[in-house]
C-alpha cells in the first residue's frame, strides 16, 4: 500500500478508489440522518475524480488521512447547507464540547419530557372527567317497559296542553338554541351554504318573478341511511351512526336540518342558505310554479329509511321534535301550510318526464298530525302542470300512485277533452314547457353566477 | 351483515384519520409507492415518518340513493360513474367478499392496466385520498416505478409518464425512483445504502443491487401476490379475492400445510421465491459493471407478499440451493414491509429537495 496507485493515464487506480471508498464509508457510517448520508455519499462519489492528486502521495497512511480529510470537508460543506447533517463527524475537533453540550441538551430534554408527561396526565384526567360528565355512561337508563323496546306503529299524540302564542328563542348557549315550543336545536354541526336565489314562474304568463332569497317552503326527507334497532343493546352504534350521518350531511351540505332517532334536532346547513336536498323537483302554489326546490325550500330530514311508508318509520321522539321544528320554521319564515310537503311528492326525473324519482315520504307522512293539509290528495303539480307520468319501477315501489296523482291525471284528461286534443299531445306540450322553463332557469342561474343578463322568459303554460 | 358494515366503517375510519394527520403535516416532500395491490404514501412529520395506504382496487355496484348514502355515511371512498357507484380503496375487498366477486385493479403487473377502462380515474381517485394537492407549486414528490420486465420497456415509459403527469397536475415536482432502490434507501441506511433491496408486491417482484446508493443492477419478474392468488384460486376453486383474504389472515410458510388450500399456497410461494432467486442470480451473473467489493452484501426484502411467516426462511433456502456470483451477508425482512418502498421514496424526495 506504500506506493502510488495511479494508472498510466493518470487516473486513480482501483486500489486508490478502494481506499477512498473505505474512508467515505467510514465517515458515512457516522451520519445519522438518512438524507444527509445520501447527500454525502453521492457528493463524495461525484467528487472523487477531483482527488486524483492524492493518488500520487506515496504513503498509504498519508493517502487515507487525506481522503478522510477530504470526506470530512465534503461533509462540512453539506452541513453548512443542511442543518440535520451538522451533528456528523465534521466537527470532530470539537468533540468534547459537542459531547458536553449534547449531554446537557439531553438532560434538559428529559426534564421537559417528564414535565410534559405529567401535564399530559393531568390534562387527560381532567378531560376524562369532563367527558364523562358531558356524556354519561353508554349504558342507558331503561325508561320503557321491558319487552316493548322495538318501535311499532305509533299513536300520534294530539296537540294537548297549553301552546305558546308564538315560537321564540328562549335561550341560546354553546352549541344549542332553545325555543318556546320546546324545540331544542343543536348547532354544533352548522355550516354555511350558498345563498338562496330563486325566481318563481307564473303559470299563466310564463314570466319569472323577482329574485327571492327567503325560504318559502319545507321539504320533508328521510335520510335513507343505516338504521339500527332502537334498543339499549345498540346504544353506542345508534349514537355513532348518527354522528357519521351528520358528518356526511355536513360534508355534502345535504339538508338544513336532521332529526335523529332520539329526537335531537341538528341544524346543519344554515337556514338562510340552500342545501342540496331537493334535486329536480316541482311544486306549485296557486299559479306560482317552483322548479328545483333547493333554494326555495328548507330541507328537513328524519334519520330513517322510508321502506314504502306503510308504517310510520320514525320514532315518537322524532315525530314530536319534527313537529316542533316544522312549527318553528313556519313561524320564523312565514311559510304557508300548503308549502310544506314531502320530497317524494315533488321529485321528478327531468329526462324521462317521470314523477317519483325519489320516493321518500311518497306515502305515510303524518301531515295532519303536523297541522298541515293532506298533500297526498292534492293534484300532483308535476302531472297536471307538466304532464309527467310514471313507469313500472315507480309502481313496483309504490303499488299504486298516491291519490293526488290520479286526481291530476283526471284533470289533465278533462282539459285535453275540453280542448279537443289527445291526452298524449297535451302531455307532450306540457313536458316541452317544463324543458324550456328548466333550461331557462339553468341559464339564468349561470348568467347570475357569471354576472351576465338573464335570458327572456319562454311563455305561459297554457290551459 | 351488520357486523360487516361496522367493520367497513372502522377500516375507512382508520385510513381517514391517518390521512387527516398527513394532510396536517402540510407542505413537505412526499414519497408514494404506487403498487399493483396497494398505494402507500409517506410524509415526514415532527414525530417521525407517517404513512397511510389504500388498496389499489375497486368494485362497481349499481347506483341507488340508499347505497350512496350508506357509503357516504360510512365514509367509504366512492365516486359515481353513470349508473354505477365505483367503490375504491380499502373497503373494496370487504365489498367483494360480501358480493362474492373479484375486485378490479387499475394496475396489472406493476403498471397501469391498459385493458381496464376505469384504470386512470380510479388510480387518480385513490392517489387523491392519500395525497392532498401541493400547497405550493413545485413541492417535491418521489413515486416508485418498477424495473421494466423484458419486452415491456415502452409500457413502463407510459406508466411513468402517466403518473408523473398526474402528480404534476396536483402541483408537485415529481421524480421517479426504482422500487428496489427505494427499499435500499429505507432499509439499508446502516449499510451506507449498499446491498440488495427486493420488493415483493402484488403484481411483480423488483430487485436492485446498489453500491453506496448508486444502483448497479435492476431487475423484475412478473410474478407477485396476484399470481399466487389467481393460481391458488384456480386450483382450489375460490375467487382470487377470497384467497388473498385467507392468505393475509395468517399464512405460515414455516409450518407444514394443513389442507389443500395451504398446500397450494406453499407450492406457489415456492415457485415465486425460486423464480425471484433465479432472476437475482441471473441478473448479477450478467452484469457488466459490478462495483468492486470484497464485502458480502445484505439482502433486505419488503412488500406485502413477503409478509407471511416463514417467507424469509423460504428465501434463504432457495438462496442456499444456488451458487451466487457474490457473497451474501444475510437476509432480513424490512421493518415494515408494506411501507418500506414509500419510506424510501420519501428519502429520495427529501434528497431532491
Amino acid at each position: 500500500m506504500g506506493g502510488s496507485a495511479k494508472d498510466r493515464a493518470g487516473r486513480p487506480s482501483a486500489a486508490a478508489a478502494e481506499e477512498y471508498v473505505a474512508e467515505v464509508e467510514a465517515v458515512g457510517r457516522e451520519i445519522q440522518d438518512p438524507v444527509a448520508k445520501l447527500r454525502f455519499l453521492r457528493s463524495s462519489l461525484r467528487d472523487y475524480p477531483r482527488l486524483a492528486p492524492v493518488d500520487g502521495v506515496p504513503s498509504g497512511r498519508a493517502r487515507r488521512i487525506l481522503y478522510r480529510w477530504a470526506s470530512l470537508e465534503s461533509l462540512r460543506g453539506l452541513s453548512a447547507r443542511e442543518p440535520q447533517a451538522a451533528g456528523g463527524p465534521g466537527a470532530r475537533r470539537k468533540v468534547l464540547v459537542s459531547r458536553a453540550a449534547a449531554a446537557l441538551t439531553l438532560l434538559l430534554a428529559a426534564g421537559r419530557l417528564v414535565m410534559g408527561l405529567a401535564a399530559l396526565v393531568v390534562v387527560f384526567a381532567v378531560g376524562s372527567a369532563a367527558y364523562r360528565h358531558a356524556r354519561p355512561n353508554a349504558d342507558p337508563v331503561m325508561a320503557s317497559v321491558p319487552g316493548s323496546a322495538s318501535v311499532g306503529p305509533v299513536a300520534l299524540p294530539p296537540r294537548a296542553g297549553l301552546a305558546p302564542a308564538s315560537v321564540w328563542l328562549v335561550e341560546m348557549g354553546a352549541g344549542f338554541e332553545l325555543y318556546s315550543n320546546g324545540l331544542r336545536i343543536d348547532n354544533t354541526y352548522e355550516v354555511g351554504g350558498e345563498p338562496r336565489r330563486f325566481r318563481v314562474f307564473d303559470r299563466t304568463s310564463g314570466l319569472r318573478g323577482e329574485m327571492q332569497s327567503r325560504p318559502v317552503g319545507i321539504l320533508f326527507h328521510t335520510s335513507e341511511s343505516d338504521v339500527w334497532p332502537l334498543e339499549a343493546a345498540y346504544n353506542e352504534t345508534l349514537r355513532d351512526s348518527t354522528q357519521r350521518l351528520l358528518r356526511y350531511v355536513r360534508r355534502n351540505h345535504l339538508y338544513n336540518y336532521v332529526v335523529d332517532r332520539f329526537g335531537r334536532v341538528y341544524r346543519v346547513v344554515e337556514e338562510e342558505t340552500k342545501a342540496n336536498h331537493a334535486g329536480h323537483s316541482v311544486w306549485t302554489r296557486g299559479d306560482e310554479v317552483y322548479l328545483s326546490l333547493n333554494s326555495a325550500f328548507l330541507g328537513v330530514s328524519f334519520e330513517t329509511r322510508w321502506e314504502g311508508g306503510h308504517a310510520l318509520p320514525i320514532t315518537q321522539a322524532q315525530f314530536l321534535a319534527g313537529r316542533n321544528l316544522s312549527d318553528y320554521l313556519r313561524a320564523r319564515w312565514a311559510i304557508a301550510a300548503d308549502m310544506c310537503v314531502a320530497h317524494g311528492l315533488t321529485s321528478v326525473n327531468p329526462k324521462k318526464h317521470l314523477i317519483g324519482h325519489h320516493v321518500d315520504w311518497a306515502r305515510g307522512f303524518p301531515f295532519e298530525a303536523f297541522g298541515l293539509p293532506d298533500q297526498y290528495s292534492r293534484p300532483a303539480p308535476a302531472v297536471v302542470v307538466f304532464g309527467f307520468g310514471y313507469d313500472e319501477d315507480f309502481l313496483k315501489v309504490m303499488g299504486e300512485p298516491w291519490p293526488g296523482v290520479r286526481e291530476a291525471e283526471r284533470a289533465l284528461s278533462e282539459e285535453a277533452a275540453r280542448a279537443g286534443r289527445s291526452l298524449e299531445d297535451l302531455r307532450r306540450e306540457r313536458q316541452q314547457l317544463y324543458d324550456r322553463w328548466l333550461g331557462e332557469q339553468s341559464q339564468a342561474e349561470e348568467a347570475t353566477a357569471s354576472g351576465r343578463a338573464e335570458p327572456a322568459p319562454a311563455g305561459p303554460a297554457g290551459g | 351483515m351488520e357486523e360487516r358494515k361496522d367493520h367497513l366503517w372502522k377500516v375507512a375510519q382508520e385510513v381517514e384519520e391517518r390521512i387527516d394527520e398527513m394532510e396536517k403535516a402540510g407542505a413537505a416532500p412526499a414519497g408514494i409507492d404506487v403498487g399493483t395491490s396497494k398505494v402507500v404514501a409517506a410524509r415526514r412529520r415532527a414525530k417521525g415518518i407517517e404513512s397511510a395506504s389504500q388498496l389499489n382496487a375497486f368494485i362497481p355496484v349499481p347506483y341507488s340513493r340508499f347505497t350512496e348514502t350508506i357509503l357516504g355515511q360510512n365514509e367509504i371512498s366512492y365516486f359515481r360513474e353513470g349508473s354505477e357507484l365505483v367503490i375504491f380503496g380499502s373497503a373494496t375487498e370487504k365489498f367483494a367478499n360480501m358480493f362474492n366477486a373479484d375486485v378490479r385493479r387499475p394496475m396489472a403487473d406493476g403498471m397501469v392496466n391498459p385493458k381496464e377502462k376505469m384504470a386512470l380515474p380510479v388510480l387518480e381517485a385513490i392517489i387523491q385520498t392519500l395525497l392532498p394537492k401541493a400547497k405550493s407549486q413545485g413541492e417535491i414528490l418521489a413515486f416508485s416505478v418498477p424495473a421494466a420486465p423484458t419486452g415491456k420497456e415502452t409500457e413502463l415509459t407510459y406508466h411513468e409518464a402517466t403518473l408523473r403527469h398526474h402528480f404534476e397536475s396536483m402541483g408537485y415536482k415529481a421524480t421517479a425512483i426504482n422500487e428496489g432502490l427505494a427499499v435500499i434507501f429505507s432499509e439499508l441506511e446502516d449499510n451506507n445504502f449498499t446491498g440488495i433491496g427486493l420488493s415483493c408486491g402484488g403484481g411483480m417482484c423488483n430487485g436492485t443491487l446498489a453500491f453506496l446508493s448508486i444502483p448497479s443492477i435492476m431487475f423484475s419478474i412478473a410474478k407477485g401476490g396476484d399470481y399466487i392468488d389467481q393460481a391458488v384460486g384456480s386450483v382450489v376453486g375460490e375467487s382470487a379475492t377470497r384467497v388473498k383474504v385467507i392468505k393475509e389472515e395468517g399464512l405460515d410458510l414455516s409450518r407444514a400445510p394443513r389442507d389443500k388450500f395451504e398446500k397450494a399456497l406453499h407450492i406457489y410461494y415456492d415457485d415465486l421465491v425460486e423464480s425471484l432467486v433465479e432472476a437475482l442470480r441471473r441478473a448479477i451473473s450478467r452484469a457488466e459493471k459490478m462495483p468492486r467489493s470484497d464485502r458480502p452484501l445484505p439482502i433486505v426484502i419488503a412488500g406485502g407478499s413477503a409478509k407471511p411467516r416463514g417467507f424469509k426462511e423460504l428465501f434463504e433456502r432457495a438462496l442456499k440451493g444456488r451458487s451466487m456470483p457474490i457473497e451474501i451477508a444475510g437476509v432480513r425482512l424490512a421493518g415494515d414491509p408494506l411501507t418500506a418502498t414509500a419510506r424510501g421514496a420519501l428519502i429520495a424526495a427529501m434528497y431532491e429537495k
